[in-house]
């Protein structure tokens, strides 16, 4: 029912590569639909991000309908419904990184990229104009002895000072 | 001074440890092989019951008793394994997945082993790309060198690993979240019962297991149970009569982080205090402590009239706090508590998966109250009331004496209380996400109150000197019920 509301665009499928890593993960759960999560992470990767498109060729992969993808994608910080620029910074922002001075990270980037922090529902708002940065605070990245840190796209950046700051970035 | 008994992190920093090679030079596999070469299954378990072993998740759980209630009958049957660390504060397991995943795979294959399991998946937080590289490319060696897969060193044993990636929710870190979340659903938990252990993923039997928990079973297994019980302390446990023994033996990995000169993971016996904690980590960053979180940000925390306690199981439970999974958080006196309420609060807000009202309305609502505090827009009413304590005739009643109203601090505990109640242990939400918004939010409160106040009062965050900021123990409920608990060989 829901699938006919839902404009479509550009259609979405897999390439090859990542047609093969989906057929390894469907076998390994004895329900199609305990594939979401991994599935989810492979589109979003080909995709950038989990459009329209995406969530109802993955609804049609796991047999299940597109309100059900569009439930988990909602649920998981980690899946946006936007796009986000070519790095995701995240800047991690609980306790054992406050105290560390994570707040002094987060300003450095915000004026090193003249940008603002993205909300959860408005990821423009800490997008680069030129797209090729995204920052975000996230919570707990489960590296408290060496905070504060950051991660950018997969890789985890510690015990930040503004001058590795500056390198991280421009190094990218 | 403690010293740190590696065996868990013991080859941690050998180079290569990571590759089936080098971790087969280090006895790698061989405990694997002795459980199935001289032990039937049940024997294992047996073994871990009487190891003492405690789950190292956060609830701690006795590991085989919580085996005992799998049907043995109903197959098939999985092993989760837990590694969805996202408490603040801990951080041991990313360590054990990126630098010696074969330690990991060992600890599964011993408890597929002991439970008859045939597939395994390995819950990673989405965040640990790394972690999940190393664990996949080890899971490979490990297939290509004969461990896993169908017939395992032609014993006729069949199992399979698979790791499954998160996505970056917290609430995934309980296990029927966990469970919800494998299944490819919002990561929403479940009621109990039914129990994983009877009914889990795709309904059925599922034992859920911690990293640091699997990681142990190699070397109970290799070492034997009475080497395993050495370690640790073995306290009596008085509710029954006569006393039993209540185990918390073998070593923790304490994450230490905050004001310490050394954060880091050390691995210890169970059972040392917090200030030898805080000694062992290179000592405190700064001139006394003021707080210290003993077991990641959903504990109670101590003051620094606390710091004798011994940082294991029994005693932080005795001691009306917790282990957890063992992420030990230390401020140092600059710290303002309101504020570090306010970052923990928020972290809350923002963690409910939002099935159940009292936490989904309750944890914004907490953390608007400790905001608006922190702005210095705290209420406080103009008027005073009884106060009510312990009489001149030694009841409970008018003091006499009257007390200021904060109506914020009121409400605090109030709303707190309502999502979990601290003092009976009731929750109002199916899972224990609601006592973990609660036990911080009440337990700072009361014991670090004057800081909430001065904030009220003042209009802006005052941080207080340490002595000014606590609660004294003889006003502080909370450390007047602690128990100390004796070691079952005194008696």
């Amino acid at each position: 029912m829901s699938d006919e509301l839902i404009q479509i665009e550009t259609p979405f499928a897999f390439n090859e590569e990542n047609q093969r890593e989906f057929d390894a993960l469907i076998g390994r759960y004895p329900v199609k639909e305990a594939a979401m999560l991994p599935t989810l992470h492979l589109a979003q990767r080909q995709a950038g991000y989990i459009t329209p498109a995406v969530m109802k060729y993955v609804a049609e992969q796991l047999e299940v309908s597109v309100m059900k993808v569009k439930d988990v994608v909602t649920f998981y910080p980690m899946f946006f419904e936007e796009p986000v620029g070519e790095y995701v910074i995240r800047v991690c922002h609980t306790l054992p990184c406050a105290l560390r001075d994570c707040k002094g990270v987060l300003d450095h980037l915000k004026t090193k990229l003249d940008t603002d922090v993205a909300a959860e529902t408005n990821l423009a708002k800490g997008t680069t104009p030129d797209g090729k940065f995204t920052l975000m605070k996230v919570e707990c990245l489960a590296s408290c002895d060496v905070a504060p840190v950051i991660m950018v796209n997969d890789d985890l950046h510690k015990n930040l000072t503004p001058e590795k700051i500056d390198e991280i970035i421009d190094n990218l | 001074m403690v010293e740190e008994r590696r065996i868990l992190y013991e080859h941690l920093d050998v180079p290569d440890i990571n590759t089936f090679d080098v971790f087969r030079q280090y006895d790698g596999y061989t405990r694997f092989e002795k459980a199935i070469t001289e032990y039937q299954p049940d024997d294992i378990a047996k073994m871990v019951m009487d190891s003492g072993l405690k789950g190292r998740g956060g609830a701690g759980f006795s590991t085989g008793l919580k085996w005992s209630f799998v049907p043995r009958d109903i197959k098939p049957c999985y092993l989760c394994c837990n590694a969805d660390e996202s408490e603040p504060g801990t951080f041991s397991n990313r360590y054990v997945l990126e630098k010696n995943p074969h330690l990991l795979i060992e600890g599964i294959l011993i408890c597929c082993y002991a439970m008859g399991i045939e597939t395994t998946y390995v819950y990673i937080r989405g965040e640990f790309t790394l972690g999940k590289k190393m664990l996949d490319a080890a899971i490979k060696e490990a297939y290509e060198k004969g461990y896993l897969g169908k017939d395992i060193r032609g014993t006729g044993l069949n199992i399979d690993i698979y790791t499954h990636p998160g996505a970056g929710a917290y609430i995934c870190g309980e296990e029927t979240g966990l469970i919800e979340s494998l299944e490819g659903k919002r990561g929403q938990p479940r009621n109990k019962p039914p129990f994983p252990a009877v009914e889990g993923v795709f309904g059925k039997p599922t034992v859920v297991q911690n990293v640091e928990t699997l990681c142990n079973l190699p070397f109970i297994v290799g070492n034997g149970v009475e080497w395993y019980t050495q370690m640790g302390p073995t306290y009596a446990d008085t509710r029954a009569n006569p006393p039993t023994p209540d185990p918390n033996t073998g070593t923790k990995l304490y994450c230490i982080s905050g004001d310490v000169n050394e954060p880091g993971v050390y691995e210890l016996d169970l059972g040392l205090t917090c200030s030898e904690l805080i000694e062992v980590a290179g000592g405190l960053r700064g001139e006394e402590v003021k707080a210290v979180i003993p077991g990641g940000s959903s504990a109670p925390i101590l003051t620094h009239y606390e710091l004798d306690t011994r940082l294991d199981f029994t005693s932080l439970t005795l001691a009306k706090s917790m282990l957890g999974s063992g992420g030990i958080i230390v401020m140092n006196e600059t710290r303002n508590i309101v504020d570090c309420l306010l970052n923990i609060m928020k972290f809350y807000a923002h963690e409910s998966c939002g099935q159940c009202t009292p936490c989904r309305w309750g944890t914004p609502w907490v953390r608007d109250i400790v905001q608006r505090i922190a702005d210095g827009d705290g209420r406080k009413s103009t008027m005073t009331r009884p106060k009510f304590g312990v009489a001149e005739n030694g009841r409970w009643g008018d003091t006499g004496e009257t007390e200021e109203i904060y109506e914020d601090l009121d409400l605090l505990e109030s709303v707190a209380n309502n999502i979990a109640n601290v003092d009976t242990m009731t929750w109002n939400t199916i899972c224990v996400f609601g006592i973990a918004v609660s036990w911080p939010a009440v337990s700072y409160l009361r014991k670090f109150r004057p800081e909430f106040e001065a904030a009220i009062r003042e209009g802006k965050l005052v941080t207080l000197p340490v002595a000014e900021a606590t609660v004294p123990p003889e006003e502080n409920y909370a450390y007047q019920q602690r128990f100390i608990p004796k070691e079952f060989a005194d008696l």
